[in-house]
C-alpha cells in the first residue's frame, strides 16, 4: 500500500471506532443472555414463557405478556431479559457513534458535502431509534 | 518448526511439521464443514416436523436455543464458502423449519447481517478495499427506505409478508444463477452527480500487485435502486448484499472487490435503521437473535479459514439449492399450502 492507495483519515477513525464498538458489543451480547438463560437475575418473562408464545406476531406478544414498549425497557434494565435486550440496543447504537465520529472527522477537513450527509445519515439514525417513526404499539 | 509429541503408553515420537499440523486442521474443518452441511440437509425435514408437532408438545426452549446456535453456525460456514450472505440464509431458511414466527425471524436476521457487517467492517476499511464516501452516498436514501419497508412489512398480513418473502428469495435465486459479475468495470466518463460527491479513488489490488482508480457513472440510478433494495432489506429482514453487490459493480461500474466490501457498510448503515423499528415494535427476542448473531459469527470465522480449499461451485449450488427449496416453502406456507 501507497500513499496513493492509502484509507482517508477519516476512513480509518472510522474503523477504529467500529472494531472497538463491536467489540465490547459481542461481549456484552454473550454476558447478557448468559445471565438470562442461566437465571442469574430475576426476568420479567421466563425464556419458558418466551417459547410459548414466539409463535405469536410481535403486535400480539406484546399485547399479551404486557412487555416494555419504545423505551420504557430501561426503568427495568436489572430485568435479566431486559439486560439481555439491552446489550442488543448497545450494538445497534455503534453505527450511529460511528457516523457521529466520522461527521467530526468530514468536518475537521472541511469537506461540506460528507459533513452535511453524515449530519443527514446521523439524523436519520436517530430518528429510527427514537421510534417516533414507525416505533411502538 | 517442529513440535514432538510423546505418548505415554509408548516411547515411540511423533515429530509433525507446523505445515502437516495445519493440514490435520484444515481437513478436519473440512469434515466439519462437509457434517454441517449433512446436518442441515437431514435435519431440517426433521426440525419441520418438530414446529409442527411444538403446538401439541412442547419442546424446551433450550433445546431451540441450542439448536438454533447450531444451526446458525453451519449456516454462517457454508454462507462465507458459498460467497452468500448470512442474512439472506437465515431468514428463508429459519423462518421455515423453526417453531418462530416470521416477525421474530426478520428482527434477527437484520442483527445477524448487521453483526457480520461490523464484524468485517473495520478490516475492510483499514485495507482500503472498502469506500466510506461510496458508502454513504447510497446508504442514506437506502436507510430511509429500509426504514419504511420495516414498519410496512410489520404491519402487512403474515401470509403476505410469507408469499412475498417466497418470491423474493426465488428472484434472489435467479439472480445468483444469472448474474454476471466484472472484475474491472470500464467507466468511461464519471457522471455529474458522481463527480460532484467525488466518487472516485484508487484502491491497491494485492492479486495482481497494481493499484487500481475507479470512478462511479449512472449515480443517480443507483441512489434509486439503494431505495428499493434499503425497502426490501427491512421489509423482509436480509442483508442485501445480493442486491448491492451487483448494483455497485454492474450499474455504477465500481471494482468488484471495492462493491463487495463498500456493501458491507451500506449493510450496517440501511439494517441498523431497520433494526430500530423491529426493536421498537417489540420483534426482536434476545432468546432468537443472540444465539443466531453467535452461531452465525463463528460459523463464519471457521469459513473464511476454509475458503482456500473449499470446492466453492458445489458448496454454492448446495445453498442454492437450499435457498430455493426455502424459498417456495415460504411461498406455500404464505399460500396456506
Amino acid at each position: 500500500m501507497n500513499e496513493k492507495t492509502k484509507p482517508s483519515a477519516v476512513q480509518l477513525a472510522y474503523a477504529d471506532i467500529l472494531s472497538k464498538v463491536t467489540l465490547l458489543g459481542m461481549v456484552f451480547l454473550g454476558l447478557g443472555l448468559f445471565i438470562y438463560v442461566f437465571e442469574l437475575r430475576p426476568s420479567m418473562v421466563s425464556a419458558a414463557t418466551v417459547s410459548e408464545h414466539w409463535h405469536m406476531r410481535a403486535s400480539e406478544y406484546t399485547q399479551h405478556l404486557q412487555t416494555p414498549n419504545g423505551w420504557d425497557w430501561i426503568e427495568h434494565i436489572f430485568y435479566s431479559d431486559i439486560l439481555s435486550y439491552a446489550s442488543i440496543i448497545f450494538l445497534s447504537m455503534g453505527t450511529i457513534g460511528c457516523l457521529i465520529v466520522t461527521t467530526f472527522a468530514f468536518f475537521k477537513e472541511k469537506d461540506r458535502i460528507y459533513t452535511a450527509i453524515s449530519i443527514a445519515q446521523v439524523l436519520i439514525l436517530l430518528l429510527a431509534a427514537s421510534g417516533i417513526v414507525g416505533g411502538g404499539h | 518448526m517442529k513440535l514432538c509429541w510423546v505418548t505415554h503408553s509408548k516411547t515411540k515420537n511423533l515429530t509433525l511439521s507446523f505445515a502437516q499440523m495445519q493440514e490435520i486442521i484444515r481437513r478436519f474443518a473440512m469434515k466439519l464443514m462437509a457434517s454441517g452441511l449433512f446436518v442441515l440437509a437431514v435435519t431440517l425435514p426433521s426440525i419441520a416436523q418438530a414446529q409442527e408437532l411444538a403446538a401439541s408438545e412442547p419442546t424446551s426452549w433450550w433445546v431451540w436455543l441450542v439448536s438454533l446456535f447450531l444451526f446458525t453456525f453451519c449456516l454462517g460456514m457454508v454462507a462465507v464458502v458459498a460467497g452468500v450472505g448470512g442474512g439472506v440464509l437465515f431468514v428463508p431458511i429459519v423462518s421455515s423449519f423453526f417453531p418462530f414466527h416470521l416477525d421474530f425471524v426478520r428482527g434477527a436476521g437484520l442483527l445477524v447481517a448487521l453483526s457480520g457487517a461490523l464484524s468485517a467492517g473495520p478490516l475492510l476499511l483499514r485495507k482500503g478495499l472498502a469506500n466510506l464516501k461510496l458508502a454513504l452516498s447510497m446508504a442514506l436514501m437506502g436507510s430511509l427506505s429500509s426504514i419504511a419497508g420495516a414498519a410496512v412489512g410489520l404491519s402487512l398480513p403474515t401470509n403476505v409478508v410469507q408469499i412475498s418473502l417466497g418470491v423474493t428469495i426465488i428472484f434472489i435465486v435467479a439472480i445468483m444463477l444469472m448474474a454476471k459479475k466484472s472484475d474491472y468495470p470500464e467507466v468511461k466518463k464519471p457522471d455529474a452527480l458522481g463527480q460532484a460527491l467525488h466518487i472516485h479513488g484508487i484502491y491497491y489490488e494485492e492479486s495482481i500487485k497494481e493499484d487500481i482508480p475507479w470512478q462511479v457513472h449512472r449515480t443517480p440510478v443507483g441512489i434509486f435502486l439503494f431505495l428499493v433494495i434499503g425497502f426490501m432489506a427491512g421489509m423482509f429482514g436480509l442483508g442485501a448484499g445480493w442486491a448491492n453487490v451487483p448494483v455497485f459493480n454492474l450499474v455504477l461500474g465500481a471494482p468488484l472487490k471495492l462493491s463487495v466490501a463498500t456493501s458491507v457498510f451500506v449493510l450496517s448503515i440501511n439494517d441498523t435503521a431497520a433494526a430500530w423499528v423491529y426493536l421498537h415494535k417489540g420483534a426482536v427476542l434476545p432468546l432468537i437473535a443472540v444465539p443466531s448473531i453467535a452461531g452465525m459469527m463463528l460459523g463464519t470465522r471457521i469459513g473464511v479459514k476454509l475458503l482456500a480449499k473449499a470446492q466453492i461451485k458445489s458448496v454454492r449450488w448446495i445453498v442454492i439449492i437450499l435457498l430455493f427449496l426455502a424459498g417456495t416453502r415460504a411461498l406455500l406456507k404464505g399460500l396456506g399450502i
